[in-house]
């Protein structure tokens, strides 16, 4: 065999396995593709509830104009608050590790903030009392155990969920008026929609998926997108009242 | 010939059908005896099935004119049990729920079925929920011996009662009165009162001083009663116990008096 | 189907009496079903037999004992009402019966000829009410109306669980008396099964008012039982009326008890054995006006008594009730000769004894069907008259049948029902002394409300 000949097949290996389309030789796309968008509210919004504090006078004292419901809140454009927008289906079966850092969920002024939060399985979930009167948490979940506690002014209770779950209904049955949300995940990709009703979920793996979002009140809401790497895709969710 | 063969496939074929084993079938195992899940349901048919609905769900036809509802078993949760808040119930605490029943609801005492008719009970009940067969009861709260009560006790007691808020729903008096009592709901949202400690010693889950401590820490899950594990110290269970079952004799003067004093006294 | 003249059948009119007035005994009550949300089946094997969770119910004076017992804790348009009667096809046959030999021609004579009689039928009608007045004060009343009018059948307040202990309940009124196998919740109804012969037996021509442990009695009763009522005890002191209203017999009294243990055999069930005896007098002659009886001043009173032991088994789905009885009267009552005048005993004559029991077996396939089967048999061991045979007027009776619910629910209960019952009793023809056949075939709807 001449060398010309050998020299020619090595180009040509070469050429073929940096071809970039070649799967021995591609690397890993970029997770760092980018859903985002807004949930608004069509529609006349219904005038939120009081919630009447009487029960206590300690939270009473601390709302002295008045407390309101916090299911259905939205802006002057219709953009709906916690609503929460999440992949429900397309990651098969990856898994992911909790972060390291603890969400943290607060009962101030006898109510919860903040009112729906979105926090992974397994990641450390701190419980803070910052009223001077005495809350029980007692959350109502359905795949994940069950458990009420008492929290007097004091330090925070550190919980933590082993199952995924859209929510679990938390509760103070000293103050009945109080109602949060605890979303649980298996994966990262997930996020709560702020005051103007706008979500942004980062560092998605190109892939196809179905995006939810749910709302305590109003129900869920699915869209399917299919994204590349890098790519960036805006979504609109539209809610009616019930 | 060849109608005995058929005849003898249909057998086989039968015997193969009826013979499936019951993806319920389950066994428990509470004292020397041992339950089994399809006895069990037969006798759940019998028994259980019109307040407790043929799937468990609490939905049975007369659920809806029972207060407090039947416990909807497929949840998993369960009122009384000697395991921490959110684990599932030990065999042996749900078939003392079954030969107790539950005071101030239509749940009678089964007492009157023989032992191995509850324990089959046991069994098929546990095939409701997935929770059994996904994870175990964690182990029974340790209830240590319980110390000499003395006035001593019961003072601390009472003000233990003031200072962990269990005035706020079983009221100053443990009438059951308590500012938050009316507002009280269940797992599943219906109203649900506290406890009246002065309507004597029949708690939910038993009578003895030793069974108040015990749901005392272990909270009662599905019900706004809270468990206390994680915020009082054994020693002073004792004393709040001591106090409660002061309460059905009248024991509120020592409340009152609990009251005028500062709280970290 | 053969037909064959007999001759009129040979039972004691007062046991014929007893089966027509209690052809419909009736304690299946939906109405406690409503107040606790169970179902019928929880209380009944298949009603009206008890299981022992509704024994035990029954026991405590109609109490869950959860502390919601008392009517206020009803809706106040609960009525504790029941309401159970059977609408039926039956057909009856009657071996040897007297009838005219030309009909029609009363002086021609009589014959023993076979009498058949069917048709479309009801049964009386049973109004059942029963439960609490307050917390541990219950009470029963049942009235029962047929074409012959009605009668009381049960009246009564009873005092529960006194001094908070299940061992002290008082009943004070006209009730059935305490046995394990009430005849008031028989699983038949036909005119010759529908009842238990040893429960209300007299020898033919016994004069003794008392009409067996069959009959609800006047008078107090004090039971007790264990909290899962496998121990359970009755005495009961009652008037010597049969339970009769309006004081007819005497100022004597009677005396019932029992006592009950129940037992679990690992595998089989809860079985039962127990022990029970009756004592009592009856008035031989009254006061009398114009030669005509003035009611309540019985005189010449005379003993007798009933004792026996019964036994309720459980083997999985089959459940046996077993009972034995030995009745004795004493030889005036059964000569029907008044105490004054022993001169007017036959020479020889004997206080009549006899003995009897049952078999009832049940299978229960589920509380919506239950197969029934009974044998039964009394056995004179001894007759008043000398001149009457050793065996005059024994009997032996057979019972066969099923009852099927189509549903079940707390509300109602409606049972499909057909049975058929054949009798044989010794000697007792009307005119010929022979033995004496006739059996009953009952089908038709037997409801509750």
């Amino acid at each position: 065999m001449n060398l010309e000949y050998l020299r020619l097949i090595l180009v040509g290996f070469f050429a073929l396995c940096c071809a970039g389309n070649n799967p021995l030789w591609a690397l890993p796309p970029a997770d760092d593709a980018v859903v985002n968008g807004v949930v608004k509210l069509e529609g006349n919004v219904p005038s939120p509830n009081h919630v009447d504090m009487a029960g206590d006078p300690q939270c009473a004292k601390l709302h002295p104009t008045g407390a309101m419901a916090e299911d259905i809140l939205t802006d002057s454009n219709g953009g709906l608050q916690n609503v929460i927008v999440f992949i429900s289906a397309g990651l098969a079966d990856r898994t992911f590790d909790p972060p390291k850092d603890a969400a943290t969920i607060e009962q101030n002024g006898c109510m919860y903030q903040p009112h729906v939060i979105a926090i992974e399985v397994n990641q450390k979930l701190e419980v803070v009392n910052s009223d001077t009167t005495t809350h029980t948490v007692h959350v109502l979940p359905v795949n994940n155990p069950p458990w009420d506690k008492p929290q007097p002014p004091g330090p925070p209770i550190e919980v933590t969920f082993p199952q995924q779950e859209v929510a679990i209904p938390v509760k103070c049955d000293l103050h009945p008026w109080m109602r949060g949300y605890i979303a649980v995940f298996k994966h990262p990709y997930f996020a709560v929609t702020g005051r103007n009703g706008s979500f942004e979920i980062k560092n998605l793996p190109p892939g196809t998926y179905t995006i939810q979002a749910w709302h305590e009140k109003l129900g869920t809401a699915t869209q399917e997108v299919t994204i590349q790497a890098s790519e960036s895709k805006s979504l609109e969710f539209v809610f009616k009242p019930k | 010939m060849r109608m005995k063969v058929i005849l003898a496939m249909g057998g086989v074929a039968c015997m193969l059908l009826f013979s499936t084993p019951d993806g319920r079938a389950q066994e428990t195992h509470i004292g020397g005896l041992t339950g089994n899940a399809k006895r069990g349901e037969s006798l759940y048919r019998r028994y259980c099935i019109f307040c407790h609905g043929s799937r468990g769900d609490g939905k049975g036809e007369n659920a809806a004119y029972l207060d407090p509802k039947p416990r909807d078993l497929t949840a998993g949760t369960f009122i009384c049990r000697s395991t921490p808040p959110g684990s599932l119930p030990l065999d042996s605490d749900l078939y003392d729920t079954i030969s107790r029943g539950m005071n101030l609801s239509g749940m009678p005492s089964w007492k009157s079925l023989t032992r191995q008719q509850r324990a089959d009970l046991v069994a098929y009940i546990k095939s409701f929920s997935p929770r059994f067969g996904n994870e175990k009861p964690a182990a029974a709260l340790e209830i240590p011996r319980e110390p000499p009560s003395s006035a001593q006790s019961v003072k601390r007691g009472a003000q233990l009662f003031q200072s962990m808020n269990c005035w706020s729903c079983h009221g100053k008096e443990g009438r059951g009165d308590g500012p938050a009592a009316s507002s009280l709901t269940d797992s599943k949202g219906f109203p649900i009162s506290p406890f009246d400690f002065t309507s004597g010693t029949r708690f939910k889950c038993g009578q003895s001083g030793r069974e108040l401590y015990r749901d005392v820490m272990t909270g009662l899950d599905g019900t706004p009663m809270p468990s206390f594990k994680d915020a009082m110290k054994p020693d002073q269970v004792w004393d709040l116990v001591h106090y409660l079952e002061t309460l059905a004799a009248g024991g509120a003067k020592v409340a009152s008096e609990a009251e005028t004093k500062p709280k970290n006294e | 189907m053969r037909i064959v003249t007999v001759k009129r059948i040979g039972i004691p009119l007062l046991v014929l009496g007893a089966l027509l007035t209690y052809s419909q005994p009736s304690h299946a009550i939906p109405a406690f079903a409503r107040k606790y949300g169970l179902p019928c089946s929880a209380c009944h094997e298949a009603w009206p037999k008890l299981n022992n969770f509704g024994q035990v119910f029954r026991d405590n004076g109609y109490q869950l004992g959860n502390n919601r017992d008392a009517p206020i804790y009803q809706e106040p348009s609960y009525f504790p009402i029941t309401i159970r009667v059977t609408p039926q096809w039956h057909r009856e046959s009657n071996d040897r019966r007297a009838v005219d030999v030309v009909p029609g021609v009363p002086s021609g004579g009589l014959v023993e000829s076979r009498v058949t009689t069917s048709g479309f039928d009801l049964s009386g009608v049973d109004l059942f009410a029963a439960g609490t007045l307050y917390k541990n004060i219950s009470f029963a009343a049942q009235p029962f109306l047929s074409t012959n009018g009605t009668t009381l059948l049960q009246m009564f307040v009873r005092f529960d669980n006194l001094f908070g202990s299940p061992w002290l309940n008082v009943k004070f009124g006209k009730f059935e008396l305490d046995t394990l196998t009430s005849e008031e919740r028989l699983l038949t109804l036909n005119n010759t099964g529908g009842t238990y012969y040893t429960y209300h037996f007299r020898p033919r021509g016994d004069s003794n008012f008392f009409g067996g442990i069959g009959d609800n009695q006047l008078g107090i009763e004090l039971m007790g039982h264990s909290a899962n009522s496998y121990t359970r005890y009755a005495i009961s002191v009652l008037s010597s009326n049969d339970g009769q209203t309006g004081l007819p017999s005497n100022q004597a009294y009677d005396v019932y008890a029992d006592f009950t243990q129940g037992f679990e055999i690992p595998g089989l069930g809860l079985q039962r054995v127990g022990v029970y005896g009756y004592v009592g007098e009856s008035p031989t002659f009254f006061q009398t006006r114009g030669g005509v009886p003035i009611a309540g001043t019985g005189r010449g009173n005379r003993s007798f008594y009933r004792a026996g032991a019964y036994g309720l088994w459980y083997i999985g789905r089959f459940d046996f009730s077993t009972f034995y009885l030995h009745g004795q009267d004493n030889v005036f009552l059964g000569n029907a000769v008044p105490a004054d005048q022993p001169f007017n005993l036959p020479k020889g004559a004997a206080g009549p004894a006899w003995n009897g029991g049952f078999v009832e077996a049940h299978y229960t396939y589920n509380p919506r069907l239950v197969l029934i089967g009974r044998y039964e048999l009394i056995r004179m061991s001894q007759q008043a008259k000398p001149s009457l045979r050793g065996d005059f007027g024994n009997l032996d009776t057979w019972t066969v049948g099923y009852r099927w619910y189509p549903f079940m629910s707390s509300r109602a209960g409606l049972a499909w029902v057909q049975e058929y019952s054949h009798l044989r009793s010794v000697g007792t023809a009307p005119l010929s002394g022979r033995d004496d056949n006739s059996n009953s075939f009952l089908m038709g709807f037997d409801f509750d409300f």
